[in-house]
């Protein structure tokens, strides 16, 4: 079978973006959530490296990609510094017992 | 073919973060993904961004996640979910479904992987594209002035009180 | 230098914003010491900038070759501003110390002033758009905190809130205008656009025009968007003398007439623009007459005056317009700052519990008097110079008449209902039971400067008018000396005709026991006025429904956050599916 390349670097994206929803949707621990996040990332770098890649200009893909890894660890940080601020005050991590935005 | 061993290898890696039930485990599954992902990123020609992607995806988030869990600790939670799981598989599959339909077809895509050459990496980043840089410091420097907030002890209130007083 | 200077003038209140945050609530006095010291440098440095206006220096920052380069241009309207903006500003923190006492949250308080000046500075000083659009929502960010800075008074919130939602729905007009001038040139520098206003194609050129004029109105409390400003009054009186007074309210005007090169072609603007001005006059003024709280008084005198500006824009009398912001800013922090030693010592602001004050206490007595006078355009004050230039570049440039019979009626208006003011405060009988407290010193200290700056800042004319003739190429400055002034004032028609309507609104005032029957015939369009013409009532109507419909979707927040992301990736399927089959 003679797949190119990027075709496989697509499926490898949208594996990605599949499992990272997935996570999302399913998980009730919040630090899994931040897990969930991190792939979802790495599936978007992915993305913009390989457009920028198949229309000619590498570098702007890649400078995109930087701004995402720069961002999504401040997400990680952040994301497991309210983690550990909710089971130090809540006493647990479940995401059912944060309901105080329910309508 | 390399490129098909590393397809699976992440999907294995990212569907084992998800679903083992330990949280230590789950943080080295996805140190594993990072380090396939910059395998890939190396592949793909952008190579300052495998470094970068090594260090940080793989070495510092692994790190926090450590230390995350280990103050947060690893009581069980049950398994049942709020969200059907059949529901979700639906979604995810009705999703990836729709964007492969509009991707995959795209005659750009057959091309193999060529070398395309422009101003250059290191060009783009601090001179083509500035604002970025003057943007990510800021990023920065707000996460970590909320890091100093959320981490801070709750000041004792009677501080205040003696100090209104004199 | 140029760029040393700037840099100050914006870094230094930046700084300070966070030197006084991070220094704590626990220690009052070094924030409100270290407030003053940080205010007052920045008013050093933006003076300095005086000297180097019209050297054409321009700072720039490069940002990458996507957008262009972050200019500041120290050009003479800027600049000017930018000395309002940060002495006055020097003048409220002096002012906050004593009316501040005692409060809580001096850190939010003083760290928002401070970022607010360093922003308005910016604002004025720029001339990339896109960098001016950033400017202007920190001031708009800036005006809402400090509104609603006692944030336990439900009135408090919902002024901020009311002010927040008004002028962002202007800044949306300012974007437009933005992003349309990007599209079609290229570059966000302004500058550029003002010496060839034709690389954007007309009928684009008129909607930009138009969103300008929608900004400007609504950060100048113009109408249709007049409502915001009365109940801004919630803010502490500093707050009200700087921001909604003398500084960001000044924004809009600084806008239009900024960008008056490029848009006077544009059929129907100017008319439009003097309309807005006129109908804001007109309106206002008589609001203020049936109002009985003192501040409120104040800002519907505030946009009346305002109204005058936008619509001396729009007459083609550029130089009026500056010159009149520059005299109003000084009188109307003056009237706002006194108006705030007022309440600070009676502790009302109902002007009926008033009455009698002129005799204890005395100085404030004084300042305003000195700044009413300056409103209502008595001669040698500074407000009338500048008003009667106003009037008289109505009747030139070929504008319609019928503005000009208008707004000098509302001239009269406005000494009718500043002489009402005054007499109810500070003349007639005291109430029984007031007590008042004296002024302190720091109050006196910010004072005292703006009363002589209201009697005398109209002898800088001259150098005024050829700071802005020197520095701005693409507008035309009609320059007066002096002495051309006193000469042009004096020897108008127009003049005399102003002072007697003027003169005829305080003899109405004063004879007002023999006019109770006008004022009884008056009933129903004062009830009308009271009730602010009915806008208030299409603000409650929208407000009203918003709430209702968001309490109608109320069962679609769970609370759980599986479901949020559920509804959030819903939408990017639906997305995708109208991707999809629409391809």
């Amino acid at each position: 079978m003679n797949i190119s390349a990027p075709i496989v670097i697509v499926l490898m994206i949208l594996g990605l973006l599949g499992i990272g929803i997935y996570c999302l949707l399913i998980t009730r621990n919040m630090i899994r959530l931040v897990v969930g996040l991190q792939i979802l990332a790495k599936a978007a770098m992915l993305a913009l490296i390989l457009v920028g890649k198949m229309r000619g200009q590498p570098s702007i893909g890649q400078s995109m990609a930087l701004t995402v890894i720069v961002a999504d660890t401040i997400i990680a940080v952040i994301g497991l510094a309210l983690a550990v601020q909710i089971k130090r005050r809540l006493g647990t991590l479940d995401l059912n017992d944060l309901s105080t935005l329910k309508g | 073919m390399l490129y098909i061993i590393i397809l699976v290898g992440v999907l294995i890696c990212a569907f084992q973060a998800i679903i083992s039930k330990r949280l230590l485990v789950t943080a080295l599954w996805l140190a594993g993904t990072s380090a396939l992902v910059a395998l890939t990123f190396y592949l793909l020609g952008a190579y300052q961004l495998a470094v970068i992607e090594l260090s940080v995806g793989a070495g510092l988030v692994t790190v926090l996640f450590v230390f995350a869990i280990n103050i947060a600790g690893e009581t069980p939670i049950p398994v049942t979910t709020i969200i059907p799981r059949a529901l979700a598989w639906i979604f995810v599959i009705l999703m990836l479904g729709l964007i492969g339909w509009k991707i995959i077809p795209d005659p750009i895509l057959a091309t193999a992987l060529v070398k395309s050459v422009d101003a250059g990496f290191q060009q783009t980043v601090w001179f083509g594209r500035q604002l970025d840089s003057y943007l990510q410091i800021m990023i920065i420097f707000a996460g970590v002035l909320s890091m100093l907030g959320l981490l801070k002890e709750e000041q004792p209130t009677e501080m205040l009180v003696v100090e209104e007083e004199k | 230098m140029a760029e040393i200077y700037i840099m100050l003038s914006i870094g230094i209140p930046w700084l300070g914003a966070i030197v006084v945050w991070l220094i704590g609530d626990r220690k009052p006095k070094l924030q409100h010491l270290l407030a003053v010291v940080f205010s007052v440098l920045a008013g050093a440095s933006s003076l300095l900038l005086l000297s180097e206006v019209g050297s054409g220096t321009v700072i720039s920052i490069p940002i990458g070759t996507t957008y262009g380069n972050f200019t500041f241009v120290p050009d003479g309207l800027g600049v000017y501003l930018a000395i309002i903006a940060t002495v006055i500003g020097a003048l409220a923190v002096i002012f906050s110390v004593d009316y501040m006492k005692g409060e809580a949250q001096l850190g939010r308080y003083y760290a928002m002033v401070l970022f607010f000046i360093g922003a308005m500075v910016g604002l004025v000083l720029t001339s990339n758009l896109m960098l001016m659009f950033l400017f202007w929502e920190i001031t708009a960010l800036c005006s809402y905190v400090l509104i609603s800075f006692y944030n336990d008074d439900p009135k408090a919130v919902r002024g901020g809130m009311k002010a927040l939602i008004i002028t962002q729905i202007g800044g949306l007009g300012l974007l437009l205008g933005a992003i349309v001038l990007f599209a079609f040139s290229g570059s966000f520098d302004i500058n550029v656009f003002l010496a060839n206003p034709s690389v954007v194609p007309a009928n684009i050129l008129s909607v930009m025009a138009f969103g300008f004029l929608i900004a400007a109105a609504a950060k100048s409390a113009q109408f249709p968007f007049q409502t915001w400003l009365p109940d801004a009054m919630e803010a502490p009186t500093p707050i009200s003398a700087l921001i909604h007074a003398a500084t960001m309210v000044n924004a809009g005007v600084y806008l239009l007439a900024r960008f008056f090169p490029a848009f006077e072609g544009v059929p129907g603007w100017r008319l439009s623009v003097m309309i807005v001005g006129m109908l804001s006059a007109l309106m206002a003024a008589i609001m203020a007459l049936v109002s009985v709280d003192l501040k409120r008084v104040l800002a519907y005198s505030t946009v009346s005056q305002l109204g005058y500006m936008v619509y001396a824009v729009g007459a083609g009398g550029f130089f009026a317009s500056q010159f009149h912001l520059l005299n109003h800013s000084i009188f109307k922090a003056l009237l706002f700052l006194s108006a705030g030693a007022i309440i600070h010592s009676v502790g009302t602001r109902d002007m009926r519990e008033m009455g009698g004050l002129g005799k204890k206490m005395p100085f404030v007595r004084t300042v305003f008097l000195i700044g009413s006078l300056a409103l209502a355009g008595i001669p040698i004050f500074n407000g009338f110079w500048s008003k009667e230039l106003i009037l008289e570049s109505g009747i030139t440039h070929g504008n319609p008449i019928w503005i000009y019979v208008i707004m000098l009626f509302v001239a009269g208006l406005t000494a009718l209902y500043t002489f009402r003011c005054l007499w109810m405060v500070f003349y007639g009988e005291p109430k029984q039971d007031q007590h008042v407290h004296s002024t302190g010193t720091a109050m006196k200290v910010a004072l005292a400067p703006l009363a002589l700056g209201a009697l005398t800042s109209w002898l800088l004319v001259g150098l005024f008018g050829q700071m802005l003739e020197r520095s701005l190429p693409a507008h035309e400055v009609h320059v007066l000396g002096i002495l051309e002034m006193i000469n042009e004032v004096v020897s108008a028609p127009a003049t005399w005709i102003a002072l007697a309507v003027i003169a005829l609104g305080i003899m109405t005032w004063y004879v007002r026991n023999s006019l109770q029957g006008v004022a009884k015939a008056l009933h129903m369009p004062a009830e009308f006025a009271r009730n602010s013409f009915g806008f208030e009532g299409i603000n409650d109507g929208i407000i009203t429904s918003v709430q209702s419909l968001g309490e109608k979707l109320r069962v679609t927040q769970t609370g759980q956050l599986n479901w949020n992301i559920f509804g959030i990736l819903a939408g990017l399927v639906f997305l995708i599916a109208v991707l999809v089959i629409g391809a």
